[in-house]
């Protein structure tokens, strides 16, 4: 599913924020991506879904090198991940069910089809009442589900959080953990970036840890399902 | 913009218009003055050297119409300098005979001057090329000035156009990456952006228009209604009217081209 290659990246000419990082996820797996603020746990999504290049090594993705893709052929890639958004990204000129419509959009599906669809999911995250809100108007934890409903919507093989539950307080933390691992029971392979310790460690998920730009695997032998990751070089 | 452009556009086309307008009924025309008869040879020796002048060139090559301006037309002509009270029959006035010019054709006004003279010694032929050719150059001074201020607004509400379709997709920003980050394609995108410049391109041009139009026509009513006989009417041409209304769509195509390339040239910078 992803495979990093002694990865390293800086941006621009600044020091090194992830340095030769070899990592890999199994299709179907559940991994958390800890460390502390500034590790480098954003930039290695961003990595992930194709918002950045690595300076250096190489990955795959769905088994395809990633450097050898055309640009056409990395937004059909993209298409397949899921991202939630630390910040959540969402249109605040759009309703809910726009803004969760929006992926499908880009595929070029349109009408009464996408409607249903978007309606149901929305539904099972609770948010039936709020379907033609607009963001502004929405709690955060509301706005949250929005963007969690607007990543999975396409059925993305990967699916990316970064900070799922910075916004949010412990027991609905929890819940959308388990609305991840919901997903996660129906076939996408999750990555949960968060600084949050005391979460991570109420789940038995694998870790990767981010220190000082090098990965180490944690708890590699809890893995639910036969996930594995190489140690940092 | 597109008001002050269009309003621009059709002062430099009713220029254009007036002064071809000028040139199509001055070029071709020839007016010849007979002196009026001395004590000796008045009445019928006059009037039948009149005739003969106006046969004479009828027959001259070149020459479409040659008509004798009778009394009650020169007394027209003159009002203006010499009041109602008109012309008395006393007052010596020279005949007047106005030639028509067949556009286009060869046309020897020296040979013919001097045929003229011969009948009527005298005579005096006035070409309009002089005053004419003062109308025209005032009227190309004007016209070149139009088209400079034409130039300047147009460049000017390109610039305006330019820049607000680039500050209205800088506020897009966030949607522009956010689609690429869900897989859309560059074209995709593109095109988003494209269709809104291309409709708020065309509203925004058609309502200046409608301004404009508001303006020119109101304008136009205006100066006829002070009944003045110097300026000519303002009505602008069908034809000027259809240059008008390309304003819009023009206006409209700078904006999605202005789209299209800004957008394309953000999402490069994204990986
Ligand atoms: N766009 C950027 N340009 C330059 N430096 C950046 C950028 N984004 C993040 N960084 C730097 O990279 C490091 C890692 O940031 P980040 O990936 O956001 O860490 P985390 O998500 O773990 O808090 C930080 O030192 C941050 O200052
Ligand atoms: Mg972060």
């Amino acid at each position: 599913m992803v495979r990093f290659e002694e990865v390293s990246l800086r941006y621009d000419a600044g020091p090194e924020i992830l340095s030769r990082v070899s990592f890999a996820l199994d299709p179907g797996s559940f991994h958390f991506v800890t460390g502390p603020s500034g590790a480098g746990k954003s930039s290695l999504l961003r990595l992930l879904f194709l918002g950045l290049q690595p300076s250096d090594g190489r990955f795959s993705l769905f088994g395809r090198d990633v450097a050898g893709l055309n640009r056409d052929e990395r937004a059909l890639v993209r298409r397949r991940i899921g991202v939630v958004f630390q910040d959540f990204r969402l249109l605040d000129h759009l309703t809910v069910v726009e803004n969760v419509a929006l992926p499908l959009r880009v595929t070029g599906q349109k009408g009464q089809k996408i409607h249903e669809h978007v309606t149901e999911l929305l539904s099972w995250v609770g948010l039936a009442e709020q379907l033609n809100a607009h963001p502004p108007t929405l709690s955060g934890g509301q706005q949250q589900r929005v963007a969690i409903a607007r990543a999975v919507i396409a059925r993305p093989s990967l699916l990316l959080a970064d900070e799922p539950t910075g916004n949010v307080d412990d027991r609905l933390a929890v819940r959308l953990l388990y609305l991840f691992e919901e997903l996660n029971k129906l076939g996408t392979t999750v990555l949960i970036a968060t600084h949050n310790e005391s979460l991570v460690a109420r789940f038995s998920h694998p870790v990767l840890r981010l220190k000082d730009g090098s990965m180490t695997l944690e708890r590699a032998a809890y893995a639910t399902s036969s996930s594995t990751a190489g140690t940092a070089a | 913009m597109v008001y002050l452009a269009s309003l621009a556009v059709a002062a430099a086309l009713l220029v254009h218009q007036v002064t071809e307008r000028w040139e199509m009924s001055l070029a071709d025309g020839l007016t010849i003055q007979v002196p009026p008869p001395s004590e000796e040879d008045a009445g019928a020796v006059y009037s039948a050297r009149v005739d003969q002048l106006v046969r004479l060139l009828g027959e001259w090559p070149g020459v479409g119409q040659a008509r004798h301006l009778g009394p009650a037309e020169v007394s027209a002509l003159l009002e203006p300098w010499l009041g109602e009270a008109g012309v008395s029959q006393d007052l010596p006035v020279p005949a007047l005979i106005a030639v028509e010019l067949v556009p286009g054709a060869a046309f020897d006004l020296a040979a013919l001057t001097a045929e003229m003279r011969g009948v009527a010694p005298g005579v005096l032929v006035d070409d309009h090329q002089k005053w004419l050719g003062d109308l025209l150059v005032l009227g190309q001074s004007i016209k070149i000035g139009a088209l400079v201020v034409v130039l300047l607004i147009i460049a000017s509400a390109v610039t305006a156009v330019v820049f607000l379709t680039r500050t209205g997709l800088a506020i897009h920003q966030k949607v522009i990456s956010l689609l690429h980050v869900i897989g859309a394609h560059d074209s995709y995108i593109a095109r988003q952006f494209q269709i809104h410049a291309l409709r708020l391109g065309l509203a925004g041009g058609l309502f200046g228009l409608c301004l404009a139009a508001a303006t020119i026509l109101s304008a136009g009513a205006w100066l006829r209604s002070t009944e003045n006989e110097v300026l000519p009417d303002l009505a602008l041409s069908l034809g000027s009217w259809s240059v008008l209304l390309l304003l819009p769509p023009a206006t409209a195509l700078v904006a999605m081209v202005t789209a299209r390339i800004t957008v394309l040239r953000s999402l490069a910078r994204m990986p």
